[in-house]
């Protein structure tokens, strides 16, 4: 089979005057699940609707499988594509919506029959066939989405927010499903969510976006571990990082106040002998661990212990933290400037 | 306090409606009694008068019905046709594409509304004459064929419909006319019934125009060929007047009961009322 690597090069968008996209270049490649995150507004749709088709960019070029595709309508450009809201066509049953495009495509009626088939079983889907959207529950109609993805046996998939309207357990299985079906069909996938768990769990690479432009793109574990910026670092992980300032000395290696220094909530420890002194203000018990916030002047810290806490609000507690668990990222322009590794700014 | 109030406001409001469809309904009952009974009970009550159908025989005898049924019918539906093709296209012209001068063209068709299609009465005439399409049954058709509620009502329809829904189409590989007549149109179906029924029943009652182009029986609707049956000249037999009437509005008031459901949804649904 063809190459299905996703190409996007000095890709700009803008609405009039209103700039929505600036700067966009990165690669997808052939079989990897890219996931675009970011809060609302920042360009992650806009990116997918490009890479569709279904916008055109202002500049720039957009390359599927070795063809530049950037002004191609959507059908010429081999993709198939879920939607937040799932577009089933509501006068239509669920072999019919999932055999919709490929009777546009004029695939014979054998060949069609035979795909409904495999994608419906695959889906566990063959029990509803003959089903309206409107009697099916979220889930089912989610999966009906996917079907009509999958039955065009297309090797580009895009998922715009494809879980935001399910509920919290099902959002979870279906990402795993969609995962696993992604690995097992080899799709090259471009997956749209400002829900960070859920690309943390399902990609193979993230790019972070805020504001049109591109804050960071690696994996997962990069993402993670070493944020290029404060905000990768405040978006990433569940409590985000701590993203403290101080006049004063607020850790060996933190220069001054021309700097945020980042700590993840995980790395810091209660201390009886040093640290810094913040009060509780608020205790969440998880379960497996213990969210606890405490304010330190006028800025707020959270920490995570394990287990139980024998904290109570009001209580002062003394936070440490080891020096290689710190990133520092410049105070004007968020840039990461440490190695945490090293745990020495320069 | 309060909730008599509301009592004696929904008294008065069941009191209206109940008025409102007695003084519609009056004069239906009254056609029906005097079609259904010899002509001396015409216009006196009894309730042990004999029955007979025998004035619908001799209307049927008396005047071309059957033909003026068959213009009518034909009428209707080449107006219906004509109006469900181009208002669609207009329609959907106007809802899911930019092009230069849109609202312009759109306040065009809006001003359409306002203007009573009786005061083109003749202009229209002229059009037709130099058509030379007087007292054809297209004539009467014509003026009504872009009909600018039409293009209103289901744009409108069409404007509700999710963008999602149109961009997977053209995703899954539709061309424009596929997206209209795969996603639009089934979607706005409860429109089209609505608005077929408005039509239907306009044209069928139409008079003052086609009675002003048609002159023959080969193009007259029922409701002119029924107001020449009735005209002074001919006698005024209540019996037969009545007997024709009951002819031409029966298969009218027959569909609406038959479908009257799926009317009142349509009706709902597309936000006529």
């Amino acid at each position: 089979m063809a190459t299905s690597k996703i190409i996007l090069t000095d890709v700009y968008k803008s609405w009039g005057k209103a700039e929505a996209l600036a700067d966009i270049n990165f690669v997808c490649g052939d079989g990897e699940l890219l996931v675009l995150l970011g809060p609302s507004g920042c360009g992650k749709s806009t990116t997918l609707r490009l890479i569709a088709g279904l916008e055109t960019p202002t500049s720039g070029s957009i390359e599927i499988g070795g063809r530049d595709v950037s002004n191609l309508p959507p059908v010429k450009r081999n993709i198939s594509m879920v939607f937040q809201n799932y577009a089933l066509f509501p006068h239509l049953n669920v072999a019919e919506n999932i055999l919709f495009g490929l009777k546009a495509r004029k695939v014979p009626k054998k060949e069609r029959q035979k795909r409904l088939k495999d994608t419906a079983a695959l889906l566990g889907l063959t029990e509803f066939m003959d089903r309206k959207p409107a009697q099916l529950s979220g889930g089912q109609r989610q999966r009906i989405a996917l079907g009509r993805a999958i039955v065009a046996q297309v090797s580009v998939c895009l998922m715009d927010e494809p879980l935001s309207n399910l509920d919290a357990k099902l959002r979870q299985e279906m990402r795993q499903e969609i995962r696993s079906l992604q690995q097992r069909l080899k799709m090259t996938m471009v997956y749209v969510t400002h829900d960070q768990v859920e690309a943390m769990t399902i990609a193979d690479k993230i790019i972070l976006m805020k504001d049109g432009r591109i804050e960071q793109h690696g994996t997962p574990e990069d993402l993670y571990n070493r944020p290029a910026t404060a905000f990768t670092g405040s978006f990433i992980g569940n409590p985000p990082m701590n993203i403290l300032t101080s006049d004063g000395p607020l850790s060996k290696s933190f220069p001054d106040s021309s700097y945020f220094l980042g700590i993840r909530p995980e790395n810091i420890s209660i201390s009886n002998t040093s640290g810094i002194e913040g009060q509780v203000v608020a205790i969440e018990y998880l379960g497996a661990d213990t969210l606890i916030v405490c304010q330190w002047g006028e800025q707020l810290i959270t920490l995570t212990v394990k287990g139980k806490t024998d904290a109570l609000v009001g209580d002062y507690l003394r936070l440490n933290w080891r020096e290689e668990n710190i990133h520092l990222f410049n105070r004007d322009s968020g840039v990461r400037v440490s190695n945490p590794a090293g745990g020495t700014a320069r | 306090m309060k909730l008599r109030e509301i009592g004696i406001g929904k008294t008065v409001e069941t009191l209206g409606a109940w008025m409102l469809g007695a003084l519609w309904l009056l004069p239906v009952v009254f056609a029906f009694w005097s079609a259904f009974h010899p002509a001396e009970y015409s216009t006196s009550f009894s309730l042990f008068a004999p029955l007979t159908i025998d004035n619908f025989v001799r209307a049927w005898s008396y005047a071309p019905f059957p033909r003026y049924l068959l213009n009518t019918f034909i009428l209707v539906t080449l107006i219906l046709a004509a109006q469900f093709i181009l208002c669609t296209l207009a329609a959907y012209g106007f809802a899911r594409f930019e092009f230069f001068g849109k609202n312009v063209v759109f306040a065009l068709v809006l001003l359409q509304l306002m203007i009573m299609p009786e005061v083109l009465l003749v202009e229209n005439y002229r059009t037709i004459s130099n058509l030379g399409l007087l007292d054809t049954i297209p004539a009467i058709g014509l003026p009504y064929m872009a009909s600018a509620f039409g293009i209103f009502l289901l744009r409108q329809s069409f404007k509700t419909i999710p963008k999602e829904l149109v961009e997977a189409a053209q995703v899954e590989g539709l061309s424009a006319v596929g997206i209209l007549w795969r996603v639009y149109v089934p979607l706005a179906r409860s429109t089209y019934i609505a608005y077929g029924l408005v039509s239907v029943s306009y044209h069928w009652n139409n008079f003052l125009w086609p009675l002003v182009i048609t002159s023959s029986v080969n193009s007259r609707p029922l409701t002119v060929g029924l107001a020449i049956f009735g005209a002074p000249e001919s006698g005024v037999d209540w019996s037969i007047i009545t007997a024709a009437t009951v002819m031409t509005m029966a298969p009218l008031l027959v569909a609406f009961i038959l479908f009257q459901r799926q009317f009142v949804q349509s009706f709902m649904h597309s936000g006529i009322k």
